[in-house]
């Protein structure tokens, strides 16, 4: 009733091609785009710049990561290292003069290329084996930045952010960052959303689900994997960029730390490996149920409903946390995109329970 | 010289220490499979757990006692609840779920029992060993025989009648259920020596630095122990942890004051790295040992 | 995001624990509030437990003598786990509730911070953590240290040495965690080792310090006569530890303010007997402040925590921050008028004169050029169950912690 599925027959190619052939699914992604476009009228600034900004930017960085784990099953936790690449390059590049759009760029080239240098090193192997092996990438990573003041920014080991513009915009209000940084997501939106249908996309997805089998048909697995290594990295260079001129104004060492790899990983799984709209739910998930785990608990233990000691309510968020995530892996290993994809199936022959064929 | 055997003798017991904490990834691995990225988590909570005994009154060596029985039930339940309902995911999963249980435990415990460190004191005092002008550090050198106690202990485990079904398990699930083995029980099992493991873990680590959740933040160089001894090897345990405790000591030994920053961690990262680019399955490990 | 504002809802109804307590005569004026949002949960959990059960205590006291002028004083605790992205949200979110006041207690937070800070003009405390050239008044105009920065830390720490058994000559180790924390006190020490003509040298151990034998083994070599070790948290433990297996006199041992009670008794109450560290409060419950704040708050079982913490070395520190938060508020209600905002704060700050607490702490005169109010600490030295003050309050060096303030200060002004 709300998909209505009759009527829709695709007599070309093209036709068949497009991302959205059900006119509802046209609506609610057209109904979502004119409210992130006035989001910033629609919402308080409270919202705007600390829950809708930081979610778009953490969800193309889930994308980013996305890529790599779903699409490639390529495991990687240090990601957060890709990001603070992106984001020093970023800032010494502006700072030496380069303008703002191209130092984006040059942060995703940087990323691009130490990632796959260590891509290329872990490639070797898979599974627990590159985990392992990113993970000293983290390490190492945020050893140099830590340990070389001229990268992190002096004594101090803070990076200020210089006043840029992007295409004549100066990213000085809270809104224009907002616009910014909504014009990468949904960059990175499109973009995941075609390479699924590239050659490139298939030849990765091949690699994931059988990396001999895709060599017999004629894929160059480790071309491919560099390949995959290589555009995450980009994509998380520029989100790393992003986030350091768009969100932080400031970067220090603890802003891209291992806890932050770990986080980035939580999205993915939590969202759904491989999804984009699981890249949305899980970036929101992980970064804001924290916060809103918080306050609603501070809420309640000031409103005397819950008398637990200081100590054990502000651990309460982390708990719930871990716990949802186990939650999540046990009862839903899909992910919340599994959880939207139900919803939605439910409703496509909706009165009726299932669909005729 | 006597500057370089102390570094030897030092590292090479730290590591024994490490090793301590990387037996119970060994045992979980080599059982089920299965990367136990909680095993930080489960040395914290053992620790606060005979910390909270002791602070009962008990004596301390009961207090330990108790604990590992504590944690041999708290492992079989982990494995019963959520670990059984996870045979057959992708290991990513298992990782992610693992690493789930780290951030419950690490809210948790010190939510419970209170975040502040507290102190853990096993009577080893502090007048340092000396031997022939070597300086060496009274609680790694008793941690260090207890590591190598209890890995010798676990080494001889395989070896009873039990341990020979453990190790039927670990080669092939489904030929130990053709020949009527338990393999839930055996993983089970393992999971609950991995606890007691972590309380030997626990209580050396938390007498030397004071209990709180920062004794979960071992599990990095326990992974680079593993990854360099062999994942499933009990052997690799002790060789991985001898070989990360002494280059981690050594070389930063020299090195730090060359380059104006500590760089054990950096060791640690590159000793992981070129493992796996030479010999991803450690010194010890099995080649065949992906499981994907 | 309309859900994520009915599920805010309840959040903004948070109350801070003082609000409740407060007496008749406040009912006509707003509450000021304070936001103390610090980490509960992740690296500073060895400290913030306690300070902020001082810093609650404290505005409760306030509050149950009638307030300042019948103001009542309300906290908005929450936690942000050490990670940015929380601090930024609870910051804001604390803000529109009408916070004027912020302490984050929190290195990475307070540093990313600074720059909102100073464009909402609301006033941002970082007393003992965040940049110590924050001292530099017109440079960060509301950034207030209001504590010795770890730079005038290590001067009086050395003055100590001097005037003990003097410096020339020395050879002085700094212990130091591997991270910018550790390393901010080595300029100020190499300036004074030019001065006294004596010799420093840095040791650094790795994050997060629960094992740094190597590290004392190269220190051993070195023959230090003085040790200072520069850290936090479990850390600290294992250096004094690992000092004294080394033979080094604990005596010696001079401490970063980061030592507490828990640390000596971790190490071993009587082994750690001599270590000295620094200190900017006095400890115990003999003073006017935390006497009263055990009567009146304590024992009616108000106090925002566990009773036995009260007297700490970190409860006390709280209270004197929250001290001098609430002196600055009094001054600048006198002389500015209600209602308190940002600018009217700051300038509470800056007319703060020989302020002590009642004998708390060291007398601190804050200005528009010195937001540190002089540097003043004293030496304590741990004497089997208590830390005993062994010199006066004091300054030490201030030629050379300015000019360390000053060019780290500059630096920023130009752009970082």
């Amino acid at each position: 009733m709300f998909y209505r599925l009759s009527g829709i027959r695709h007599t070309s190619y093209p036709a068949a091609r497009q991302l959205w052939p059900i006119a509802a699914d046209r609506w609610q992604v057209g109904l979502v785009t004119a409210l992130a476009l006035a989001a910033p009228v629609l919402v308080s600034d409270l919202y705007l710049g600390s829950y809708v900004l930081p979610w778009l930017i953490w969800t193309a960085a889930a994308l980013s990561l996305s890529l790599l784990m779903g699409l490639g099953g390529q495991l990687h936790f240090g990601f957060a290292a890709v990001m603070a690449i992106g984001a020093y390059s970023s800032i010494h590049l502006t700072r030496a003069g380069v303008p703002f759009e191209f130092a984006l760029l040059g942060g995703g080239v940087a990323a691009a290329v130490i990632g796959t240098a260590f891509g290329a090193a872990a490639l070797r192997v898979k599974g627990l084996y590159l985990v392992m092996a990113t993970l000293a990438m983290q390490y190492l990573v945020d050893w140099v930045i830590t340990n070389v003041p001229a990268i992190s920014g002096g004594a101090q080991a803070t990076l200020r952010t210089p006043e840029v513009s992007f295409l004549l915009l100066p990213l000085e209000s809270l809104d224009a960052r907002y616009y910014v940084a909504l014009l990468w997501t949904v960059l990175m939106t499109l973009f995941f959303l075609n390479v699924k249908r590239t050659s490139f996309g298939r030849a990765l997805a091949a690699i994931r689900d059988k990396d001999f089998a895709a060599a017999v048909i004629g894929v160059d697995p480790f071309r491919t994997k560099l390949m995959a290594f290589m555009t995450a990295s980009f994509a998380g260079g520029v989100s790393g960029a992003i986030l350091a001129f768009c969100y932080y104004g400031a970067v220090t060492p603890e802003q891209f730390g291992f806890n932050v790899s770990i986080q980035l990983v939580a999205m993915v799984l939590v969202g759904g490996l491989g999804s984009v709209i699981g890249g949305y739910f899980g970036a929101g998930f992980v970064l804001l149920v924290p916060i809103v785990l918080t306050n609603l608990i501070a809420g309640l233990a000031g409103a005397g409903w819950i008398s637990v000691s200081q100590n054990l309510a502000a651990h309460l968020p982390l708990i719930f946390y871990g716990g949802m995530i186990i939650g999540f892996l046990l009862f839903e290993p899909l992910g919340l995109a599994k959880i939207y994809d139900n919803i939605r199936k439910y409703f496509l022959v909706w009165p009726f329970r299932h669909s005729g064929s | 010289m006597a500057y370089f055997i102390e570094l030897l003798v030092n590292g090479a017991l730290v590591g024994l220490m490490y090793a301590l904490a990387a037996l119970g990834f060994v045992l979980i691995y080599k059982s089920a499979g299965v990367p136990n990225l909680a095993q930080g988590a489960l040395v914290m909570m053992a620790a606060y757990l005979v910390w909270y005994l002791g602070s009962l009154g008990l004596p301390i060596w009961i207090a330990i006692a108790v604990g590992a029985a504590l944690m041999f039930g708290f492992g079989l339940l982990v494995e019963r609840l959520l670990l059984r309902r996870m045979v057959g995911q992708p290991v990513i999963m298992v990782v992610m779920l693992t690493l789930g249980m780290e951030i419950l435990l690490r809210g948790l415990i010190p939510g419970v029992f209170g975040a502040a460190p507290k102190p853990l004191d096993l009577g080893i005092g502090l007048a340092p060993v000396i031997v022939a002008d070597v300086f060496m550090n009274r609680a790694y050198l008793i941690g260090g025989l207890v590591a190598v106690l209890l890995i010798a202990a676990s080494m001889l485990f395989f070896r009873t009648r039990l341990g020979t079904k453990l190790r039927a398990v670990s080669d092939d699930h489904v030929a130990s259920w053709a020949v009527g083995l338990s393999v839930e029980r055996a993983i089970g099992l393992s999971w609950g020596i991995a606890g007691i493991a972590a309380v030997g873990a626990g209580v050396l680590w938390g007498s030397v630095q004071g209990v709180d959740w920062t004794l979960s933040t071992l599990l990095f160089p326990a992974i680079a122990v593993v990854i360099l001894g062999g994942v499933d090897s009990i052997k690799g345990v002790l060789v991985g942890g001898l070989a990360v405790g002494i280059l981690g000591s050594v070389i930063p030994g020299y090195l730090d004051a060359m380059v104006g920053g500590s760089t054990r961690d950096v060791v640690t990262s590159v000793i992981i790295l070129l493992t796996i680019l030479v010999r991803p399955h450690g010194i010890f490990g099995r080649e065949d040992i992906e499981r994907i | 995001m309309t859900i994520l504002k009915r599920i805010g809802r309840p959040a903004a109804l948070a109350l801070g624990l003082a609000g409740a307590a407060g007496g008749v005569a406040a009912q006509d004026k707003e509450p000021i509030k304070f936001g103390l949002l610090q980490d509960f949960t992740a690296v500073y959990t060895f400290v913030t437990g306690e300070y902020n059960q001082g810093q609650q205590d404290y505005l409760t006291l306030v509050n149950e003598e009638g307030g300042i002028d019948g103001h009542m004083f309300e906290a908005i605790v929450r936690d942000t786990g050490n990670e940015p992205q929380r601090g930024i949200e609870a910051y804001n979110r604390a803000r529109e509730e009408g916070a004027i006041l912020f302490d984050f207690l929190s290195t990475p937070v307070s540093r990313g911070l600074v720059d909102q800070v100073m464009k909402d003009e609301v006033v941002l405390i970082t007393p003992l953590h965040g940049r110590g050239d924050a001292a530099a008044g017109e440079t960060f105009p509301f950034v207030f240290p209001v504590m010795a920065t770890y730079w005038s830390q290590a001067a009086v720490l050395a003055d100590h040495i001097k005037s003990t058994g003097g410096l020339e000559g020395k050879k002085v180790a700094l212990v130091h965690i591997d991270s910018p924390f550790g390393r901010e006190p080595m300029p100020v020490l190499e300036g004074i080792a030019e001065a006294e003509n004596f010799e420093v040298r840095g040791f650094p151990y790795p994050s997060p310090g629960n094992e740094q034998s190597a590290t004392w083994s190269e220190v051993r070599r070195y023959r230090p006569d003085v040790v200072f070790i520069w850290g936090a948290g479990g850390g600290q433990s294992v250096s004094v530890q690992q000092a004294i297996r080394n033979g080094i006199d604990p005596a010696s041992i001079h401490s970063v303010v980061w030592m507490a009670e828990t640390d000596a008794r971790n190490v071993g109450a009587d082994a750690m007997t001599g270590v000295k560290r620094f200190e900017a409060v006095a400890t115990g419950t003999e003073t006017p402040i935390v006497s009263r704040i055990v009567e009146k708050v304590v024992e009616p079982g108000k106090s925002a925590g566990d009773a036995a913490n009260v007297g700490s070395s970190y409860y006390n520190i709280g209270v004197a921050t929250m001290a001098v938060a609430v002196e600055a508020a009094r001054l600048a209600l006198e002389s500015e008028g209600a209602p308190l905002d940002g600018p009217k704060l700051k300038a509470g700050f800056e007319m703060i004169e020989n302020f002590d607490a009642e004998g708390m702490m060291p007398p601190i005169t804050i200005t528009p050029e010195d937001h540190q109010g002089g540097g003043y600490g004293r030496v304590a030295q741990w004497n089997g169950s208590a830390w005993e003050p062994v010199s006066d309050w004091t300054t030490a060096y201030p030629e050379i912690v300015q000019e360390e303030i000053e060019m780290n200060a500059a630096e920023y002004a130009g752009g970082n």
